[in-house]
């Protein structure tokens, strides 16, 4: 009851954000779309086995700003794809796997990768994916895909990935 | 800040050179010598003779570099206040002597013993003779027999590393194959608790050093990251986001009991470090909207922010005496900050040039471990916060980061 609100709540503001013609790109992303309690309905279950890892496909990673953990309303899309996908195949799970850039404490990091993961956990719930199909795992900084020092390398360094296993 | 620092030493200082002409005969650490920053007690090895073989010697420079780096002494020839003397011999494969520690003022016998080693370890010797010199003459504990635990990202792997305060015995501790992070040290210097992603995610885990053994502490769902232990060693402080958001938690080690200290549903938590008394928890959240310190009591309902110079704070140690060090971000880096409780003053320790990271307390509550990294290498230092300079530790290959240093 409470997750079907806040979806059309979602829809209204997704459609909002449209209207307004939203521009994003580089560091400085559009105005931020979610803010959400990350408690109490979305606690994780026991975690499944892995299984094997889905290769046939792959959805873009979702980007973050610096020292947050709000999804972008730029994102969306990425994100609407991926419960689309979910939903049309019961049969796989999905690890959320949350990163972040290389500079600041690694152990900071560790637990704003997994605050990243659990709001795209969290989206993804309020999309309708049931919750015991989603699991997180942060990475903190330790697995850049960007080796680069720079606005560019750190853009793409904080993200949100998708790892699909059946 | 760093001036500040010093201007205060340079009052001890005058107080000390006015103590020399009303009272020079109280105390052997009255006659004191300023060099490098902190005010250093002339001692002298001159008395203490060893024998022409391998270990003898090693004994004699290892003792000499760890009483320069305890920071206390200055080591001369003439002059001393503290004279160190007696000898050291290697027979079979024992190293042994006598070692006796007078005050020249006084003429009193501060220390008086016999040396027993091995001729494989005299390094461990000079350490055990140096930390008791320490002991004798400033009445507080040594640092040459402590060790250091870190991380080492050599050729493309991460694994954790032990060496000895004074940098010497690197050796490697883990060989997962996989991401570790957050080492610190479990009882004593027999074990080591880490987040290692092992099983594929991130859990705590604790390794007995001596049986080479490694046991799960927290595996739920989800982050379990940056275990550290109570000072009674019954619990452990960790980050768990299994209730759907990163807070801290205690879990008692025995019971298996899990309670949780932090309930910030918008906000992170990171980095818990325990009070010297256990009931308090120094920590990182964001729930400022960057991350800042707090402190909390275990059964408190509310943090009290600590922090609020710096844009970033993260990664604190309380120490044992009750001063809580910090990397804080300041003009573009990051630098060590300490704050003491008694003064409720925050004081910077480093002054810039690189970021400074990852602050871990020696037990003489005097030194710090800590990173520097410069041009997008880590490398371990020791700092002072008596204000000598601060001292690289790590020589080898490789990135260096997240020390803490061991209790004993």
């Amino acid at each position: 009851m409470k997750s079907s609100l806040w979806y059309v709540g979602t829809l209204l503001f997704c459609v909002a954000i449209l209207a307004s013609g939203c521009r994003t790109g580089g560091d400085e992303m559009g105005e931020s779309l979610i803010i959400e309690e990350l408690d109490g309905d979305h606690a994780l279950m026991e975690r499944f086995e892995d299984g094997v890892r889905v290769t046939d496909v792959s959805f873009d990673p979702v980007g973050f700003r610096y020292d947050s953990y709000q999804i972008d309303g730029a994102e969306v899309g990425k994100l609407n794809r991926v419960a689309d996908y979910l939903r049309g195949e019961g049969g796989v799970n999905l690890v959320v796997e949350g990163h972040c850039d290389e500079r600041g404490s690694r152990e900071y990091n560790m637990s704003l990768g997994e605050h990243r993961a659990l709001a795209v956990r969290a989206y993804l719930i309020g999309l309708g994916v049931d919750s015991a199909r989603i699991q997180t795992r942060s990475y903190g900084e330790e697995k850049p895909i960007d080796m680069g020092h720079n606005d560019a390398a750190w853009t793409r360094n904080r993200r949100g990935e998708f790892a699909l296993y059946r | 800040m760093h001036s500040e620092l010093n201007s205060q030493w340079r009052g001890v200082v005058a107080m000390v050179v006015l103590g020399l002409g009303l009272a020079a005969c109280v105390h052997a650490a009255d006659v004191e010598i300023v060099k490098a920053g902190s005010i250093k007690t002339a001692l002298s090895l001159k008395g203490l003779r060893a024998d022409a073989q391998a270990p003898s010697k090693t004994f004699m420079q290892v003792l000499t570099s760890d009483l320069e780096r305890s920071g206390w002494f200055e080591i001369t020839d003439g002059g001393a206040s503290v004279d160190v003397s007696g000898f050291c011999q290697a027979s079979g494969d024992r190293l042994t002597g006598q070692c006796r520690v007078v005050n020249t003022i006084t003429g009193k016998t501060l220390l008086s013993g016999p040396l027993r080693g091995t001729v494989a370890e005299p390094r461990q010797l000079a350490h055990r003779t140096a930390d008791a010199i320490v002991k004798a003459v400033k009445g507080v504990p040594g640092i040459a027999s402590t060790q250091i635990v870190m991380v080492g990202a050599r050729v493309g792997r991460q694994d954790l590393y032990l060496c000895d305060a004074d940098g010497a015995r690197l050796r490697r501790a883990t060989r997962d194959g996989a991401v570790c992070l957050s080492p610190s040290w479990g009882k004593g210097v027999s074990e080591i608790l880490y987040t290692s992603f092992h099983n594929g995610y991130p859990d705590a885990y604790r390794i007995d050093l001596a049986g080479g053994r490694r046991t799960r502490l927290a595996a739920y769902p989800g982050l379990n990251s940056g275990a550290v232990l109570s000072p009674d060693g019954r619990r452990i402080a960790v980050t768990l986001s299994k209730d759907g958001n990163p807070d801290l938690y205690v879990k008692d080690l025995r019971s298996g009991v899990v309670s949780r200290v932090t309930r910030t549903p918008y906000a992170a938590e990171a980095s818990p470090s325990w009070s010297p008394d256990g009931r308090q928890l120094v920590f990182v959240s964001d729930r400022s909207g960057r991350p800042q310190l707090y402190v909390q009591a275990l059964h408190g309902k509310t943090a009290k922010r600590l922090t609020y110079e710096g844009n970033e704070n993260a990664a604190p140690d309380w120490g044992a005496d009750g001063r809580i060090v910090y990397s804080s971000r300041r003009g573009g880096v990051y630098e060590i900050c300490m704050y003491d409780p008694v003064a409720r003053r925050h004081s910077q320790l480093t002054d810039g040039g690189a970021d400074w990271e990852d602050p871990s307390w020696a037990p003489d509550s005097r030194h710090i471990a800590c990173t520097r990294t410069a041009g997008y290498r880590s490398h371990l230092y020791i700092l002072d916060v008596m204000g000598d300079p601060p001292l690289r530790l790590s020589s080898s290959e490789g990135d260096w980061y997240s020390p803490d240093w061991s209790s004993q």
